[in-house]
């Protein structure tokens, strides 16, 4: 048990027992459902129907019912691809990243931001699905033998290198969050009362003993999927990045886009964080341990990151002016001043703009604003997205081939269903998984939890 | 020793020797019994008896005479034995000629498996051996199943005999029969042995000009021009590139244009911008109902300097007057290179201009070899009308002319008289006639014409009648009482007027050119302008009509390919609308504007033109347009043409008396919106090096290196160019074959015939407006269009203006624009960005620096149609072939429209990306040939579509490791260039600089 300084703040509220931590993260498996649940669950259920409606029109009909055209080939599908992938990475940096930084406050939090990004990781795979125009050949993106000769993949493309690129992270983060959830399983397990459940739970956690032995392979796992899940949170969005870095037209051809897309999946990652665990927390009254140390240090990123986003788009602007190039430096000055100005300043004000509140300690505290910036950043990296796709795209070399993009109720309704797929695993997800990592959380009680480091203050080290 | 071992051929031979040889003698066991069948000795006694010798007699006779009659075939079958000419999966080429009132051409007819299915020009034929758009894609309207299926009496299927009984018996003394413009020999025939009054008049009426020549030399045709022999020309209204008359000039002026000294100088005096006007070298903006002055201003000043009397007429406006008079001195400079054509359709200006062409004695204008497919007559037509109202017509016969359609004052009395229409669909003058003759379509029918003096050409039919139908010839030939075949009528004429070849060599090549059809006409006496009076402009608002390139007068009004193909000018497919000048729109309060999505609406007016308003009519504003002036293009707003062309578009006939081309007019907003599909939303080059562009001077005093720079790139070995700043290894493109193609930007005059071609070809989609709208177009090639801007880098940096305000004044185009054209298709790129990027390597290049498309492995995720710089890939976003939203338009989902796809190239399927394939089936038959004959190819054995339907040879298509081949030269050309050569894609398609003749 090391001592913690008293600089820092607790990040276990309240006089918690371990008995304390097990029965408030049991509860919400245990105890049925609110009514608010209940109506979030519905209201989901019906937008992922929603969904699928859409996606089996588009199926059965053609890409032709989506709004793209001639010159914009990709619009809402690849942008929404892309705002989900970066929505998945805060799960990865949190889980792994602030585990070799041995940053603590992410015990309370990176269960869920795991869910999320697994869940937001299977909405951003379907988008490259559903775009192709032939999904039942989808499986030819895969190296596998095949009776056309020696018919190979292209390891040239980009695309390809997404798709191992997505499924590596998936794998890897799924492996990594069911790792952790073995534990917790085990901890319902071995109080669920009713037989079903304590069969299903049996299963799942894979005979958990807690004996010494498991907990010293449980952290040897950890630290090792930590180690190679920690280069996927760098490369899997570098990947999707070149898709169009490695391309030829001007607005997508930019060497500054692996890490700008890394800072800004970073960055929308926090905030879809930030606004599931706000709900989250408050639903299941798990104040305690998400609590405003916890927000704070998440506005933080949030605001760190969001700088840099907005560095990336200045550089920009700035490289395209000294690159001399007439096309690069129309399609940036179209971006800010074309068509879609009301796309572009969208973005640079969610972006750029609303994280800067965050240097002050009142609004970074205070909740609803939190919230509400949360929402903003996250409309606002979904229009970044856009702006990329659509504004580079629809005014190219060639000014006889500009168009426009308007999205159709297809293109709406199959982002919408998958907001409603999203939500629909989290919800199920938050009533059947412990949602906060118990079993890590029990390991800073004693060195972080409010009550100790009061009882350490006024009687010392002893 | 051998031991003679038995075996047994089975069990039963052992077990049963006897039996077993008893049956192996007596193979057939039952016998039938010799006797039982043919009777014994006497017939009563055999079991046949007589009576059913009889009954076996009768039914025999009965099935073999059924068997011998004809019996529908359902299914295709293959033949027993082959004809020699027909080996499948090898086409057949016809020799025949394309007539359709408007356009003329000789042409080759592609058959495959008996099917016509493309059409080719006729290099050898002495006049119209190109295609235009129209040509090209007039195989289409062969498998129109909207056309007439049978004939028709009081509208109900009749046989042939029953409805010329019915037409016989409505002729009378007083009946006249209607027709376009006639140059068939053997139809005149036909139609001077059926003895009726005869009117022609045409949809596009050349009447007034005709009367000129008339009136001069006893012959109605019009004369034939010699641009190689000009040096100036200017045309006042003269669209000599689209409609002015009847000879295809397109390969004659892109030859006179070639850049050099002695290159051709072209003014246009214009109201609405033409194709003409777009490649004039300078545009001066006239109203229609100012060409007269103008005309007559030219003439003054010719007369001046000539010392001949000048003609009163009133002043031309002052804003063109000293353009006008730069014209004229230039003509006058040119002398006997001077050319003066006029495009109005009004005697004083016709002479004003023969006038002036006789006193500068130019040898380019051919009043001695008249041409003769526009000989209509309007006075015929307004003695006709006024007969009609007075009730002196009982019936009038149409022959292949949609009189109700371009005549409003005709449809009007439509029921004074009986209807007799020879036409090929129950269309709006044949959906009113009592008796309706269906018209073969000139694929399947015989024919013949004298389109000009001196050439003799025949047509011969290249499938049997798809529908009920029969030749003009043969029709008219059986109403006056004969009975010939059409073959015999046409083999008859053909004798008659005396040609030189042999019945078979005429039908080979098509035509015949012989001295003795060859009649000099010398213009004596010569033009008299005494009896000239020059009108006066119209103030206010004109009207006029005028025709597009894909629709012209209107024949093909059902054909999808004429629609889809986008205006050149205006790059709107699927409609036509108002012209006007963008001042005009402003005071009227007219738009038009961008939707979201990229589609553009505009506002529409209500315009009313001697008393008959037109509703709703959609404005497009249109740069070059003279103020004051509003053009409507005729062919459009059909009611009775088949599911394509019904409602597509307003009838511009309808406000015009039948005789004029333009009026005064007004003009009033509406509330109503109007959407456009165009294809093409900005309008600029950007300041960009798109289509390089240069005047005479430069090109010839001037610095290749400067004028045609090689962008270049600063490295650390110095400025290097995108060809060595090369970060790719290279393909091998010396062995073999490595195919390239020259695009002359200075001969493409944009007509869009290569568009046409392109789509036929290679089984190119129609989608329809809806889609256009959306900018889904399938085309493979399109032709840009570029308009000059009045604001450029220059301006921008002289004025101090930002680069937003720069950028958003260059997007607008100047109001008197100069035009360039540019084809794009797939460049073939040799570092291709759309082959890097395909997942699954769908797209790949070859060894002979083509960038191949393999339908099959295509997932379609789009990925190279976005990373294409040039954007030529198009996307299968529906299932063309099936769905339902293109039923009406796309011509795979009919039975008979499915016949023209060329069986060499596939279909695609949803969901995958095509694009120009630079005709590789060509290609590879090309090589094929060339293999089995054991031989090297010679250039120019094939060539692509686009480049064999260009009528100006823009497009030369060849192999650049031939050294002797054309397009090897074209690429030493000082002129060559790659587009968006800095990108690094190293294209196969190289440009040719542009070069206008003026200072």
């Amino acid at each position: 048990m090391h001592y913690e300084s008293p600089v820092r703040n607790p990040l276990i509220l309240g006089d918690k027992s371990y008995s304390d931590i097990t029965n408030d993260i049991a509860k919400p498996v245990e105890s049925k459902a609110p009514r608010a649940w209940w109506i979030a669950f519905s209201i989901a259920f019906v937008m992922f129907l929603w969904g699928v409606g859409n996606i089996l029109y588009t199926i059965g009909t053609g890409i032709g019912v989506w709004g793209l055209n001639k010159t914009v080939d990709w619009a809402w599908d690849i942008t929404n691809f892309v705002w989900w992938v970066g929505i998945g990475h805060a799960g990865t940096l949190i889980s792994a990243v602030l585990l070799l930084f041995r940053q603590k406050w992410r015990m309370a939090i990176n269960r869920s931001a795991e869910a999320m990004t697994i869940f937001s990781v299977i909405q951003a795979g379907l988008f490259p699905l559903i775009h192709m125009g032939r999904i039942w050949m989808a499986y030819w993106v895969m190296p596998i033998p095949n009776q056309f000769g020696s018919l190979w993949v292209n390891f040239n493309s980009p695309l390809l290198w997404d798709v191992f690129a997505i499924s590596t992270y998936l794998t890897v983060s799924t492996v990594f969050w069911y790792v952790g959830l073995i534990p917790d399983f085990a901890m319902i397990r071995d109080r669920a009362i009713n037989p079903v459940q304590k069969h299903i739970y049996k299963l799942l956690s894979f005979g958990w003993g807690g004996k010494a032995k498991h907990w010293q392979r449980f952290e040897e796992v950890s630290l090792v999927l930590a180690g190679l899940a920690t280069p996927l949170v760098l490369s899997v969005h570098t990947i999707v990045s070149f898709d169009f870095a490695t391309s030829v037209i001007p607005g997508w051809h930019t060497t500054i886009f692996p890490p700008y897309f890394v800072a800004g999946a970073i960055f929308s990652g926090f905030a879809m964080v930030q606004t599931l665990l706000l709900i989250v927390r408050k639903i299941f009254k798990m104040e305690d341990y998400i609590n405003i140390e916890h927000i704070e240090m998440m506005n933080i990123v949030i605001m760190v990151t969001g700088s840099i986003v907005g560095v990336a788009y200045i550089t920009e602007l700035f490289v395209a002016w000294y690159s001399g190039v007439e096309y690069e430096q129309y399609a940036f000055l179209n971006r800010a001043t074309g068509p879609y100005w009301w796309a572009y300043w969208s973005m640079m004000t969610c972006n750029v703009f609303s994280p800067q509140f965050m240097w002050s300690k009142k609004l970074r505290t205070n909740l609803v604003f939190t919230f509400v910036i949360s929402i903003v950043v996250n409309i606002g990296m979904w229009f970044e997205r856009f702006v990329i796709i659509v504004t580079s795209i629809h005014r190219d070399y060639l000014p006889s081939s500009w168009s426009m993009f308007s999205p159709t109720f297809v293109d709406i309704g199959i982002y919408i269903g998958t907001i409603g797929f999203f939500f629909v695993l989290f919800l199920l997800y938050a009533r059947t998984f412990p949602v906060i990592a118990q079993a890590e959380l029990k390991t800073i009680l004693k060195s972080s939890g409010e009550n100790f480091k009061k009882h350490h203050d006024e009687h010392g080290a002893h | 020793m051998t031991e003679n071992n038995k075996y047994w051929r089975g069990i039963e031979d052992q077990s049963n020797p006897e039996l077993a040889e008893k049956l192996a003698q007596n193979e057939f066991s039952n016998e039938i019994s010799q006797a039982d069948f043919l009777g014994k000795d006497e017939l009563a006694e055999g079991e046949t008896s007589r009576r059913d010798f009889l009954k076996f007699m009768g039914f025999s006779t009965a099935a073999a005479t059924l068997a011998a009659c004809e019996a529908p075939i359902v299914e295709s079958i293959p033949y027993v034995v082959k004809p020699d000419s027909l080996t499948p999966g090898v086409p057949n080429y016809y020799a025949s000629v394309s007539y359709d009132g408007f356009d003329f051409a000789s042409v080759l007819v592609k058959t495959r498996e008996g099917r016509p299915i493309k059409i080719e020009p006729n290099n050898d034929a002495p006049f119209n051996g190109a295609t235009n758009a129209r040509v090209q894609a007039s195989v289409l309207s062969l498998y129109d199943g909207a056309r007439m299926q049978s004939p028709m009496v009081d509208g109900v299927a009749a046989s042939w005999g029953d409805a010329m009984a019915a037409a016989r018996a409505l002729m009378t003394e007083n009946s006249v029969l209607v027709s376009g413009s006639v140059i068939s020999p053997a139809l005149k025939t036909a139609i001077s042995k059926l003895g009726l009054r005869h009117v022609s008049v045409d949809a596009v009426s050349q009447s007034a000009r005709v009367d000129v020549y008339e009136s001069l030399t006893g012959r109605r045709g019009l004369p034939t021009v010699s641009l190689d022999k000009a040096s100036t020309v200017v045309a006042v209204g003269a669209d000599f590139l689209g409609d002015w008359g009847g000879e295809n000039l397109m390969g004659a002026y892109a030859a006179a244009r070639k850049p050099g000294e002695g290159m051709l100088r072209h003014i246009q005096v214009e109201a609405g911008l033409s194709l003409s006007g777009s490649n004039a070298d300078a545009r001066i903006k006239a109203k229609v109902s100012e060409y007269e002055t103008v005309l007559a201003h030219i003439y003054n000043k010719v007369a001046a300097a000539t010392g001949v009397d000048k003609i009163a007429a009133p002043a031309v406006r002052e804003e063109i007057a000293s353009s006008v008079d730069n014209a004229a001195m230039e003509l006058i400079q040119a002398g006997s290179g001077a050319l003066l054509l006029n495009g109005l359709n009004s005697v004083t200006a016709e002479k004003l201009a023969a006038k002036t062409n006789e006193l500068l004695a130019s040898a380019a204008f051919n009043t001695s070899t008249l041409e003769y497919t526009s000989t209509g007559s309007d006075s015929a037509f307004n003695a006709l009308l006024s007969d009609v109202k007075a009730g002196a017509v009982d019936t009038i016969i149409t022959l292949d002319s949609n009189v109700l359609y371009f005549s409003t004052e005709m449809a009007a009395l439509a029921d004074k008289v009986n209807l007799v229409s020879i036409a090929d669909r129950a269309d709006e003058t044949a959906s009113k006639a009592k008796v309706a003759l269906p018209l073969s379509h000139y694929l399947e029918a015989w024919t013949d014409a004298i389109p000009v003096d001196g050439v003799y050409a025949v047509g011969q039919p290249t499938i049997s009648p798809l529908f009920d139908s029969k030749s003009a010839v043969e029709i008219v030939n059986g109403l006056a009482g004969g009975s010939e075949s059409a073959v015999d009528l046409i083999k008859a004429s053909a004798s008659t007027t005396a040609i030189a070849k042999t019945w078979n060599a005429l039908l080979h090549d098509g035509f015949s050119t012989t001295p003795v059809l060859v009649v000099n006409y010398e213009l004596s006496p010569s033009i008299n302008l005494s009896d000239v009076t020059v009108g006066a402009a119209i103030e206010g608002i004109e009207f006029y009509t005028y025709t597009k390139a894909g629709m012209g007068a209107g024949s093909n009004a059902n054909n999808p390919w004429v629609y889809e193909l986008p205006d050149p000018i205006s790059r709107l497919s699927w409609d036509n609308y108002l012209a006007m000048s963008a001042a005009d729109a402003v005071a009227l309060g007219v738009e038009n504007y961008a939707q979201s999505n990229g589609a553009m609406n505009g506002n529409t007016v209500n315009i009313t033109v001697n008393g008959t308003t037109l509703e709703n009519v959609p404005v497009w504003i249109q740069p070059g347009q003279t103020q004051g002036s509003v053009g409507l293009a005729i062919g459009f707003g059909r009611e009775s043409v088949g599911k394509v062309g019904n409602g597509v578009g307003v009838n511009a006939n309808a406000l015009l008396a039948t005789t004029s081309t333009y009026a005064s007019a007004e003009i009033v907003a509406t509330e109503v919106e109007h959407g456009f599909a165009s294809v093409q939303l900005a309008h600029t080059m950007m300041g960009r090096k798109i289509v390089n562009e240069i005047n005479l001077p430069t090109f010839l005093h001037g610095n290749a290196a400067e004028w045609n720079e090689t962008p270049t790139f600063e490295t650390h070995k110095g400025p290097l160019t995108a060809f060595e700043a090369n970060l790719w290894d290279d393909h091998d493109h010396e062995t073999s074959h490595m195919w390239n193609m020259s695009i002359d930007l200075n001969s493409c005059t944009g007509c869009g015939a290569c568009v046409v071609a392109c789509s036929l070809e290679n089984n190119v989609p129609v989608v329809g407006k809806d889609e256009v709208r959306r900018h889904r177009d399938m085309h493979w090639l399109r032709i840009d269009r570029y308009y000059s801007s009045d604001m450029n880098e220059a301006v921008a940096e002289e004025e101090g203006i930002g680069a937003i305000e720069k950028y958003a004044k260059m997007e607008v185009p100047s109001e008197s624009p100069s035009v360039v054209f540019q084809p794009v298709m797939c460049q073939h790129c040799n570092h291709a960005p759309c082959e890097t990027v395909c997942p699954v390597g769908a797209t790949a290049h070859s060894r002979e620096g083509l960038n191949h498309m393999a339908y099959n492995r295509c997932i379609g995720t789009r990925y190279c149609a976005n990373n294409c710089p040039y954007k030529v890939r198009r996307f299968n976003w529906f299932n063309y072939q099936a769905n339902e939203k293109f039923t009406d338009v796309n011509p795979a989902q009919d039975d008979y429209g499915r016949m023209v796809l060329n069986p060499d190239v596939t279909v695609r399927a949803r969901g995958v990306i095509e694009k120009c394939s630079l005709c590789i089936q060509r290609i590879q038959l090309g090589k094929l040939e060339a293999k089995k004959d054991g031989r090297m190819l010679t250039d120019g054995e094939f060539t692509t579509a686009c480049a064999q339907a260009c009528g100006s040879g823009a497009i030369v298509f060849g192999d650049v490791n031939n050294p002797s081949s054309e397009v090897s030269h074209l690429k030493q050309e000082a002129r060559a260039y790659h587009l968006l050569e800095e990108v690094g894609t190293q294209p196969s398609i190289f440009y040719q600089t542009k070069v206008r003749n003026r200072a």
